[in-house]
C-alpha cells in the first residue's frame, strides 16, 4: 500500500515481454539517485525519456513501441527527432573519452517516427473525467504538452492561440527545411484529438482579457513563450536593414518575407541565429556570416547544425563583440571589438571581455540580431509581475500570486529548448491537476527487474557512429519550387545499426559479495576501470553510493565492486565469473499511473 | 625538492625546440614528448622532394633517436594524447595511461584543412602533411598518370613541381575557397595560373565542385559546374588548421587554435601553447593571429619553454608578415620566402 490511498498499477512504458514475478518498483531516493548517475542519457533529458528502452525497442524492430516510449513523455518524437537540442548525447557514456562518439540518440528517435507502422498501439492511460476545465494560453510546445496531459488526466482543455495555426515556436520559430510542417501538424493533431478545444487567432490580453478567461475556467495556464526579441543596445540598431532574429524567422515562416540583402551578418549563438543565416541563403544572400562573442565551442546548437551551416557556405566569426552598426540611413557595416574569454557564469554561459583598441569593421547590407528572446507581457494580466510587466510564478509549483493562474514553459523560465518547454508544460499540468482535485495521478518510480546478460556483441562497441545523411550537393537544398528538408533521415537498417551502439545503461551489474571468491577474473577481463577493489563504500544522504574508496593493498580489500558509472555493460565479467556471483537487472525510471482505491 | 615533470604534446619544430630549451634551462626535470605519429620529427618542406624521388625517406627526419637519449628526453612516438585533465594535471593517452605533469606545452601543430563541403570525400582525397601521406602519394603515383589538385596552398605548389618532374599530367583547380594562406584575388589568380601553365599544368576554371565519384580504384570522376573530369588521383590542399580537437571541452579556450597571450600562456598555470596550434592575442597587432612556418614554430616553442622555466619573454611579431585569412590573421614566414 502506498501513501495517500493510491496503489501502483502495472508499468506503462516497458517492454512487457520480460514482465514476471521478479519485478519491483521503488521510490527510494537512493534508487532515483542511482538512475541519475548511472543512466546519464535519461537523466540529461528534461522530459526523462527512457532512452535505452526506446533504442532497444527499435533494435528489435518494434518501431511503434519505440515511438510510443518516446511519445508518452516527450509527445512529439517525429518533431524532436529532427530539432531536439540533444542534451542526452552530451552525456551519453559512449561519448566519454576513450569510448568514441555518443550514440546518435536523436536520429534513432526520428527513425522510430519515420518507420512506425500505421495504427500502432497508444500506451497513454486515460483517466475518468474530472468535471473541471483548464484554459491554456499558447499552443507552443509547453502549452500543447500541458494540454495533452490535462486531457488524459480527465480535464476539459481549451487552448487560446494568437496565431492562425497551432505550434507556436515549433511552427513559426523553426524553418521548414529543418522541420517539415506535415510532420509537425500530424503530431499536434495527435494531441488535439484528445478532445482539446483550440481557438486560433485569439490574442489573450488584446482580444480577450485574462480575467474574463479566468472566470470561465477552473484554472488558466499561461504558456505563451518568448516572442520579444532582445536588442544589442548599440548605436545604429534602428537603421533600415537591421532585423530582430525571431521576427525575421517568423516573417519568413508566415510567408511575409521573400528577399534579403546580399551581405548578411547575423549576431547570436543559438538556433535562431543559425536559422536566420540559413534562411538568408535560401532567400538569395551571397555572403552570410554568424558573429559570436566567444568561440565555436560556445555555440548553443548541435555539431550537426554547425557542420551543415558551414557546408552551405556560412562563415562563423568568433571572438567578435558588436560595438555599433554603421550606416547613414541604412546598414553599411558593423563594427566589432575583439574579445578575450574569461570565466564562465555559474550557468555555463561564456563571459568575454572586450579588448580596447581592437575594433574592426565587417561590411554588410543586412544585420540580423538573434541574441535571445524574452516573454511579452500579457496586457492587463492580474498577479505579481516583473518590471517589464511579465507575469511571475513559482518555478516549482507554476503558481502565480493569483489563485488558479499558472505559468509554464519559456514564459516562466525565459528561452529554453523545445524539450525543456515540453517537460515544463507536463509538470505544470500535473501540478494543476493535483491542485484542482487534491490527488496525485502519476508518480515516477524505478522499475527493477531480473534480467539476462546483454546480448550485445563486443564488436558493436567499436562500430562508428552513423551520421545523419543530408541532401547533397548543397545546391539541391536551394531549389525554389519546394522546401527541401536538409536531413534526409536514416534508413531503417541504418537506424538499427546505430542502435547497436547503445550500451543499454539501464542494465545494472552487481557482484554478490557473499558469493565472490576474490579471484579477480572479472577485473582482468574488464574493458576499463569499471570493477574496483574497495576498502569502503561511502553513501550519500539518500543512501546511494557516493564514492568507492579503492585500495591497492590486498589486505585492505573488503569487496570487489562494479562501478556502474564506468561500466559499459559488456557482460565480460558475468561470462568469466567462475562462481556465478554477478547478477544483471534492468532498471528503468518510469512514470506510472496511480489508481485510486475503491472506498468499498 | 622532487623532479619537475614537463610534458610536451607534439613532435614538430615547436615541440622539439621547446624540449631543447627546457632541457637547457632545467637540467633536473623529466621531459616527455608525446607524438601521435609513429615517426620522428621531420622536415615537411622536403616531402615533395621525397615523392619526386630526389631524396630518401631517411633524409626527411631531423634527429636520431640517440639525440633524444643524449638530451635525456623521453620520446614516446605513436602515443596519442586524447585528453588533458587540467584540474588533476594529467594527460590521458589513447591506451588509457594517465601521465601527471607539472608543466605542459601543447605544440601539436596543424593538420590539413578540408572545407566542410569536401569532408564527405576525404577518403578518396590525398593530402600531404606527414611522411605517411608522402608514402601514400608514392604508392598511388606508381599506378596513375594524371593528378587533379584542388586547392592552392603552398604545399600544393611544391608538390606540383614534384609531379611534373615525375612526368605526370597535372590539372589544377584554384578558386577563392581554396587558396591559402592569402585571399585569392584576380591579380594573384592570374599570376599563379600563368606560372603553372608555363610549367605545363592544365588549369581548370570553375566555381565549384559538384560531385566526386570513384569509378575504379585508380579512376575518379569529378563534376564541376562547367565540365566533368577524370583523374587518377585527387589531392586536396586547403592549408592547415591547428590540430587541437582533442582538447575540446577540457576547459582550454579554443577558437581556431589554443588562445594564449603574448607570453604563450593559456588560462591554466604552467600550461603553454606554441607553434601552429597557438592563437595569440598580441597587443601590437591589436588582434589574434595564428602562426605558421618552421621559423615561427621554433621561435614560439623556445619562448614557451623559457617562460615555463620561469622567464618572461614576449612573442615578437612582424606586422608585414601578417596575413588575414577567414577573419584570422596568419603570421607566415613562408609567404615572404615564396
Amino acid at each position: 500500500m502506498m501513501a495517500n490511498g493510491f496503489a501502483p498499477e502495472g508499468p506503462i512504458n516497458s517492454n512487457t515481454e520480460h514482465e514476471g514475478p521478479n519485478v519491483l518498483y521503488s521510490t527510494d531516493p537512493a534508487d532515483f539517485r542511482y538512475m541519475t548517475v548511472n543512466v546519464p542519457c535519461q537523466s540529461a533529458c528534461p522530459a526523462l525519456t527512457n532512452i535505452p528502452a526506446y533504442i532497444r525497442a527499435l533494435y528489435e524492430s518494434k518501431f511503434g513501441l519505440s515511438y510510443e516510449i518516446n511519445r508518452i513523455v516527450n509527445l512529439f518524437p517525429g518533431t524532436l527527432g529532427r530539432i531536439c537540442s540533444r542534451p542526452c548525447e552530451l552525456k551519453c557514456r559512449h561519448g566519454e573519452s576513450e569510448l568514441g562518439k555518443p550514440v546518435n540518440i536523436c536520429h534513432i528517435k526520428r527513425a522510430a517516427a519515420d518507420f512506425r507502422p500505421p495504427g500502432h498501439t497508444y500506451l497513454s492511460p486515460r483517466f475518468a473525467p474530472s468535471g473541471k476545465s483548464v484554459c491554456i494560453v499558447g499552443s507552443g510546445p509547453a502549452g500543447l504538452a500541458a494540454a495533452h496531459d490535462l486531457a488524459i488526466l480527465g480535464f476539459d482543455v481549451t487552448i487560446y492561440e494568437a496565431c492562425h495555426e497551432p505550434g507556436g515556436m515549433l511552427r513559426y520559430g523553426i524553418p521548414d527545411f529543418r522541420l517539415p510542417r506535415d510532420i509537425l501538424s500530424e503530431e499536434i493533431q495527435n494531441v488535439l484529438r484528445l478532445g482539446i478545444s483550440l481557438k486560433l487567432g485569439v490574442n489573450v490580453g488584446v482580444d480577450i482579457s485574462l480575467e474574463t478567461i479566468m472566470a470561465d475556467f477552473n484554472a488558466v495556464l499561461v504558456a505563451s513563450g518568448c516572442y520579444e526579441s532582445m536588442k544589442l543596445g548599440v548605436p545604429g540598431e534602428n537603421l533600415a536593414g537591421v532585423y530582430p532574429g525571431l521576427e525575421y524567422v517568423m516573417d519568413v515562416a508566415a510567408g511575409y518575407k521573400e528577399s534579403i540583402g546580399k551581405k548578411v551578418v547575423v549576431t547570436g549563438a543559438g538556433f535562431t541565429a543559425f536559422d536566420c543565416s540559413r534562411l538568408a541563403l535560401r532567400l538569395g544572400a551571397e555572403d552570410v556570416s554568424i558573429c559570436i562573442r566567444g568561440f565555436e565551442e560556445d555555440l548553443r546548437v548541435t555539431h550537426d547544425e554547425i557542420l551543415e551551416a558551414k557546408r552551405e557556405g556560412i562563415k562563423i566569426r568568433s571572438l567578435s563583440l558588436s560595438k555599433q552598426i554603421l550606416g547613414s540611413d541604412k546598414v553599411e557595416g558593423i563594427e566589432f571589438q575583439r574579445t578575450r574569454p574569461i570565466e564562465r557564469t555559474s550557468g555555463g554561459r561564456r563571459r568575454v571581455q572586450p579588448i580596447e583598441g581592437s575594433e574592426f569593421v565587417v561590411e554588410a547590407d543586412t544585420v540580423i540580431v538573434a541574441i535571445g528572446q524574452a516573454p511579452r507581457p500579457v496586457t492587463g494580466s492580474p498577479g505579481e509581475k516583473n518590471d517589464r510587466g511579465v507575469l511571475l510564478a513559482d518555478r516549482k509549483t507554476f503558481q502565480s500570486s493569483t489563485p488558479g493562474l499558472y505559468v509554464t514553459g519559456d514564459y516562466l523560465t525565459g528561452p529554453t529548448t523545445v524539450i525543456e518547454a515540453i517537460a515544463s508544460g507536463r509538470r505544470a499540468a500535473e501540478r494543476i491537476a493535483q491542485d484542482l482535485t487534491g490527488r496525485n495521478f502519476r508518480e515516477w518510480a524505478v522499475r527493477i527487474q531480473d534480467f539476462r546478460i546483454t546480448d550485445r556483441d563486443r564488436s558493436w562497441d567499436v562500430l562508428p557512429r552513423i551520421e545523419m545523411p543530408t541532401v547533397l550537393p548543397v545546391k539541391d537544398r536551394f531549389l525554389n519550387e519546394e522546401v527541401v528538408e536538409v536531413e534526409s533521415g536514416y534508413s531503417s537498417e541504418q537506424a538499427q545499426e546505430e542502435s547497436k551502439r547503445c550500451y543499454l545503461c539501464y542494465l545494472h551489474y552487481e557482484i554478490d559479495v557473499a558469493k565472490c571468491i576474490y579471484c579477480r577474473y572479472c577485473i582482468d577481463n574488464a574493458p576499463r576501470d569499471c570493477i574496483k577493489l574497495v576498502k569502503q563504500v561511502l553513501l550519500d544522504e539518500t543512501g546511494a553510493v557516493k564514492e568507492l574508496v579503492e585500495t591497492t593493498n590486498w589486505l585492505d580489500v573488503n569487496a570487489v565492486v562494479i562501478d556502474n558509472s564506468r561500466c559499459i555493460r559488456c557482460g565480460e565479467c558475468v561470462r568469466v565469473c567462475p562462481v556465478d556471483c554477478i547478477s544483471v537487472s534492468k532498471v528503468e525510471l518510469l512514470e506510472r499511473p496511480l489508481v485510486q482505491e475503491s472506498k468499498a | 625538492m622532487s623532479m619537475k615533470r614537463f610534458v610536451i604534446i607534439g613532435n614538430g619544430p615547436a615541440a622539439n625546440h621547446a624540449a631543447k630549451a627546457l632541457r637547457e634551462n632545467s637540467s633536473e626535470s623529466r621531459i616527455t614528448i608525446f607524438s601521435k605519429d609513429p615517426f620522428r620529427s621531420y622536415r615537411a618542406h622536403l616531402l615533395p622532394d621525397f615523392i619526386a624521388g630526389l631524396i630518401k625517406e631517411e633524409d626527411l627526419y631531423n634527429s636520431s633517436y640517440a639525440h633524444y637519449n643524449e638530451m635525456d628526453i623521453n620520446l614516446r612516438l605513436g602515443q596519442r594524447v586524447v585528453s588533458v585533465d587540467f584540474s588533476k594535471r594529467n594527460v590521458i593517452l589513447d591506451h588509457k595511461e594517465v601521465v601527471p605533469f607539472d608543466g605542459l606545452i601543447v605544440a601539436t601543430g596543424g593538420k590539413p584543412r578540408l572545407p566542410e563541403q569536401f569532408q564527405l570525400f576525404q577518403d578518396i582525397m590525398l593530402t600531404l602533411k606527414t611522411p605517411l601521406d608522402a608514402r601514400m602519394w608514392v604508392e598511388k603515383l606508381s599506378n596513375v598518370d594524371s593528378v587533379l589538385i584542388i586547392g592552392g596552398d603552398l604545399t600544393s605548389l611544391s608538390l606540383t613541381k614534384a609531379l611534373l618532374k615525375l612526368h605526370k599530367r597535372v590539372k589544377f583547380i584554384l578558386n577563392d575557397d581554396a587558396f591559402w594562406p592569402v585571399p585569392l584575388n584576380e591579380e594573384i589568380y592570374r599570376a599563379v595560373t600563368g606560372r603553372l601553365e608555363q610549367r605545363g599544368v592544365e588549369i581548370v576554371h570553375c566555381r565549384r565542385i559538384r560531385r566526386i565519384t570513384q569509378l575504379e580504384e585508380n579512376l575518379l570522376e569529378v563534376e564541376t559546374d562547367r565540365e566533368i573530369l577524370e583523374t587518377g588521383v585527387l589531392g586536396a590542399f586547403f592549408g592547415l588548421v591547428p590540430d587541437v580537437g582533442f582538447l575540446a571541452r577540457t576547459g582550454l579556450d579554443i577558437d581556431r587554435g589554443i588562445l594564449v597571450d603574448e607570453f604563450l600562456k593559456t588560462r591554466f598555470a604552467n600550461v603553454y601553447a606554441a607553434g601552429d596550434c597557438a592563437q595569440v592575442y598580441h597587443p601590437a597587432l591589436r588582434d589574434y593571429w595564428v602562426s605558421i612556418g618552421h621559423e615561427n614554430a621554433t621561435a614560439l616553442g623556445r619562448i614557451a619553454a623559457l617562460n615555463l622555466a620561469g622567464s618572461h619573454f614576449e612573442v615578437q611579431v612582424k606586422p608585414e608578415s601578417i596575413l588575414e585569412v577567414g577573419g584570422v590573421k596568419i603570421n607566415t614566414s613562408w609567404w615572404t620566402e615564396f
